[in-house]
C-alpha cells in the first residue's frame, strides 16, 4: 500500500498541505476530490515522489519513497500529470514506448505498446506526430504511456504492489471516452495494482471510485466508501455550494452509485 | 522575405516527404541517414584536403594520408601543406563542430527549446570572454591560474566561463521548473552585449599580440589549427561527447518535462547538471581553439529533428556527424572563397546560419497562429 503520515507542505507563507494522511491499497480505487487550490495534486506530487520537501512520511510498502531509487520508484508507481507539453515532433509510438523507460525493455515490449495503444483508442495514431494532435489525442497518448508503465505488471510482479496515480486525467476527453478511460484503469486494478485519481468531475467519481478522499484547504475534510458523496452535506461543505446545487449533485451521485 | 518563407515551406515540404518515408522504417531508416551522413563527410573530407591556395591531386591526398598514419617523415611540399596544414585543420573543424552540434542538442533537450542554441544563450561569449581574460591577464591578475593550470590554463577557463554562463541563464530563464524563451533569449542578448563590453574594455589592457590573438576569438577562426589543437579537443570535446550518449533517453523524457522525467524514474537534477556541464565543456573547448562560431548548434538539430525526429538515441550520433559535417564544408569555403585570404569561419557561419534563424523564428510564428 502507499500510505501518507501526517504530510505537510508548506510553501513560503502559504500552507498547501495540512498534515493529511491517508491509505491507498491494491485493488482499490480511491478518488480524491476538492475545490480549487484544495492540495490535491499537491498531495499526489508527495505520493510519486515528485514532491520531495515535505513534512511527515510516505511509504510505499515497507519502503520509504524517499529512501527508493528513482527507476525503483517508477517501476512501481505510474503517473499520469495534468498537463504535458511536448513542441520537439516525436511520433506518437515514440511518446508512448516512452512509458517502458524505468525498465529499459522498449524493445522487447513492442506487443504491449500495441495493445495499450488499442485500449486507449490512439492506435490509429500512432505515426502522427504528437504535436499536431488534438488536446483529447494528446491526453489518452500520455495515458497509453503511463498504462504502460504497469502493463502486465501482474503477470510479474514478483510479490511486489503497484500504483497507478491520475491527476485530472480526463479533463480533455468526451464523456464517453472519460468513461472508456475509467474503465480501463479500473481494468488493471487488481491484487497487484491500485489506482488513485485527482478528479474534478464528482458524478465521474461516483461512477468509479470505490472509495473518496475530500480535501479542504490542505486538509482531509472527509474520506470513506462513495456513497459519501451522496451526502448533499459533504458536498456543499467541500465546495461551498449552495444547499439546493449540493442536494441536486447528492441525487445525480445516487443515481450513478446505484447504475454500477 | 515572404519568397524566402513560402521557399522554405516548399524546402520543408520535400523534407517532409523524405521524412514519412525515413519514420515508416523506424531504427533501419536513422541508419540509413547516419550511414548516408558519413559517407558524405568522408568524400567532404577527402575533396577538402585537395583544394587551396595550391591545389593537390586525390591521389597525393591518399598518400600523404597513409604516410600521416605510419608516422613517415615529410616527403615534399604537398605531403607538407596536406599534413602540417590541411589535415590538423579539418579535424579541427570535424571536433569542433561536432562538440557544438551535440552542446545544441543537449541545450535544447534541457531547456526545452529549439531555439536555445549555445551562441544565442551567451554560453559561447562567456567561454569566450574567460579565454580572452587568459590571454591578456595571464601575467598580471590571472597569473596563479595560468600556473596551476599550465597548457590547460585556456580552454579550462573557456569551459568554466561557458558553465557560469550557463548556471546564470539558467536561473533566469527557469521558473518553477518550466522555461521562459524569451528570458532565455533576452538573457543571452544581455549577456553577448556584457562580455563583448567586458572584452572590449580588455582590448585596452592588451599589448599587440594579444590584440591579434583576440581578433580571431571574436569572429572564430580555425587557421592556426596545429596537431596539439587536434590532441587536446578530441579529449575535451570526445569524452563529454561520448558521455552524453547515456544520458540520451533521460534527454527524451526531459522534452515532456522534468516531472515526466521523475515519473519515468530519472534523477533528474543530477541528469540536467552533467548534461550541461557536458555542453559547456564541449562550447568551451571548442571556443578556447577556434573562439566563437555560432549557429551550428543551431542549424544542425533543426535540420535533423525534420529529417529523422528529436529521438536522441539516433539524434545525437547524427548530430555529432552533421556538426563536423557543416563546419567542415564552412571552413574549406571560408579557406577557398576569397583565397589566397582566410575568411573567420565564424563570420561564414553567420552568413549561413543567421538565415535559417531567421527562417526557423518565422516558422515558429506561424506554427502558432495556424
Amino acid at each position: 500500500m502507499i500510505r501518507a503520515d501526517a504530510v505537510s507542505v508548506v510553501k513560503g507563507r502559504s500552507t498547501l498541505l495540512d498534515s493529511a494522511s491517508m491509505v491507498l491499497c491494491t485493488g482499490e480505487r480511491l478518488a480524491v476530490l476538492g475545490a480549487n487550490g484544495a492540495g490535491k495534486s499537491t498531495l499526489l506530487s508527495c505520493l510519486c515522489g515528485e514532491n520531495t520537501d515535505y513534512d511527515g512520511q510516505v511509504w510505499l510498502g515497507a519502503d520509504s519513497l524517499k529512501e527508493l531509487l528513482p527507476e525503483q520508484r517508477a517501476q512501481r508507481i505510474a503517473v499520469m500529470p495534468q498537463q504535458v507539453e511536448l513542441v520537439f515532433p516525436f511520433r506518437v509510438w515514440q511518446v508512448v514506448a516512452m512509458g517502458r523507460s524505468p525498465w529499459g525493455d522498449e524493445q522487447q515490449t513492442l506487443e504491449w505498446q500495441q495493445e495499450v495503444m488499442k485500449a486507449t483508442e490512439v492506435h490509429h495514431l500512432q505515426h502522427r506526430l504528437y504535436p499536431q494532435l488534438s488536446g483529447g489525442e494528446k491526453q489518452r497518448v500520455q495515458l497509453a504511456r503511463v498504462l504502460l508503465q504497469l502493463w502486465h505488471y501482474q503477470y510479474q510482479s514478483n510479490g511486489q504492489q503497484a500504483y497507478i496515480l491520475l491527476d485530472e486525467c480526463t479533463s480533455a476527453l468526451d464523456p464517453a471516452h472519460q468513461h472508456e478511460v475509467m474503465d480501463l484503469v479500473s481494468s488493471m486494478v487488481g491484487p497487484a495494482i491500485g489506482a488513485l485519481a485527482v478528479m474534478h468531475d464528482v458524478a465521474l467519481a461516483a461512477s468509479w471510485a470505490d472509495r473518496v478522499m475530500l480535501l479542504r484547504d490542505g486538509r482531509v475534510m472527509a474520506a470513506g466508501e462513495a456513497s459519501l458523496l451522496c451526502d448533499a452535506e459533504v458536498l456543499s461543505a467541500c465546495y461551498d455550494m449552495s444547499s439546493a446545487l449540493s442536494r441536486q449533485y447528492a441525487r445525480v451521485n445516487q443515481q450513478w452509485l446505484e447504475s454500477r | 522575405m515572404m519568397r524566402a518563407l513560402l521557399f522554405s515551406r516548399r524546402l520543408s515540404d520535400v523534407v517532409y516527404g523524405w521524412r514519412e518515408s525515413i519514420v515508416a522504417q523506424g531504427a533501419t531508416g536513422q541508419r540509413l541517414v547516419l550511414l548516408l551522413m558519413a559517407v558524405v563527410l568522408v568524400l567532404v573530407f577527402l575533396l577538402g584536403l585537395t583544394i587551396g591556395p595550391v591545389s593537390v591531386a586525390v591521389n597525393d591526398v591518399w598518400s600523404s594520408l597513409q604516410r600521416a598514419i605510419t608516422f613517415a617523415p615529410i616527403g615534399s611540399a604537398n605531403d607538407w601543406v596536406v599534413r602540417e596544414l590541411r589535415l590538423p585543420r579539418a579535424l579541427l573543424a570535424m571536433i569542433v563542430g561536432a562538440g557544438l552540434a551535440v552542446a545544441g542538442v543537449i541545450t535544447q533537450g534541457v531547456f526545452r527549446n529549439p531555439l536555445a542554441d549555445p551562441g544565442l544563450i551567451g554560453v559561447s561569449s562567456g567561454a569566450a570572454l574567460a579565454a580572452v581574460a587568459v590571454i591578456v591577464l595571464n601575467e598580471t591578475l590571472l597569473s596563479g591560474w595560468v600556473s596551476l593550470t599550465g597548457p590547460l590554463a585556456l580552454p579550462l577557463a573557456a569551459f568554466m566561463g561557458g558553465l557560469g554562463v550557463t548556471l546564470v541563464i539558467y536561473r533566469l530563464g527557469t521558473r518553477g521548473g518550466q522555461t521562459q524563451v524569451g528570458m532565455l533569449l533576452l538573457a543571452g542578448v544581455a549577456i553577448n552585449v556584457l562580455a563583448g563590453a567586458a572584452t572590449g574594455v580588455l582590448t585596452y589592457a592588451a599589448d599587440d599580440q594579444q590584440l591579434r590573438d583576440m581578433t580571431f576569438w571574436s569572429m572564430g577562426s580555425l587557421a592556426s589549427g596545429r596537431w596539439q589543437d587536434v590532441a587536446a579537443l578530441t579529449g575535451l570535446i570526445g569524452v563529454p561527447l561520448l558521455l552524453s550518449l547515456r544520458y540520451r533517453r533521460v534527454l527524451n523524457a526531459l522534452l515532456m518535462g522534468e516531472q515526466v522525467a521523475i515519473h519515468l524514474g530519472f534523477d533528474v537534477q543530477r541528469s540536467k547538471r552533467w548534461l550541461l556541464a557536458f555542453a559547456a565543456l564541449m562550447v568551451g573547448a571548442g571556443v578556447a581553439v577556434a573562439g566563437i562560431i555560432g549557429f551550428v548548434g543551431l542549424v544542425v538539430p533543426h535540420l535533423l529533428r525534420m529529417v529523422m525526429g528529436s529521438d536522441h538515441r539516433g539524434l545525437i550520433p547524427a548530430a555529432a556527424m552533421g556538426g563536423a559535417l557543416l563546419l567542415l564544408l564552412a571552413d574549406s569555403l571560408a579557406r577557398t572563397w576569397m583565397a589566397p585570404a582566410d575568411l573567420p569561419v565564424g563570420l561564414v557561419m553567420a552568413l549561413l546560419g543567421g538565415p535559417v534563424f531567421l527562417l526557423l523564428l518565422m516558422q515558429q510564428n506561424g506554427g502558432q497562429s495556424r
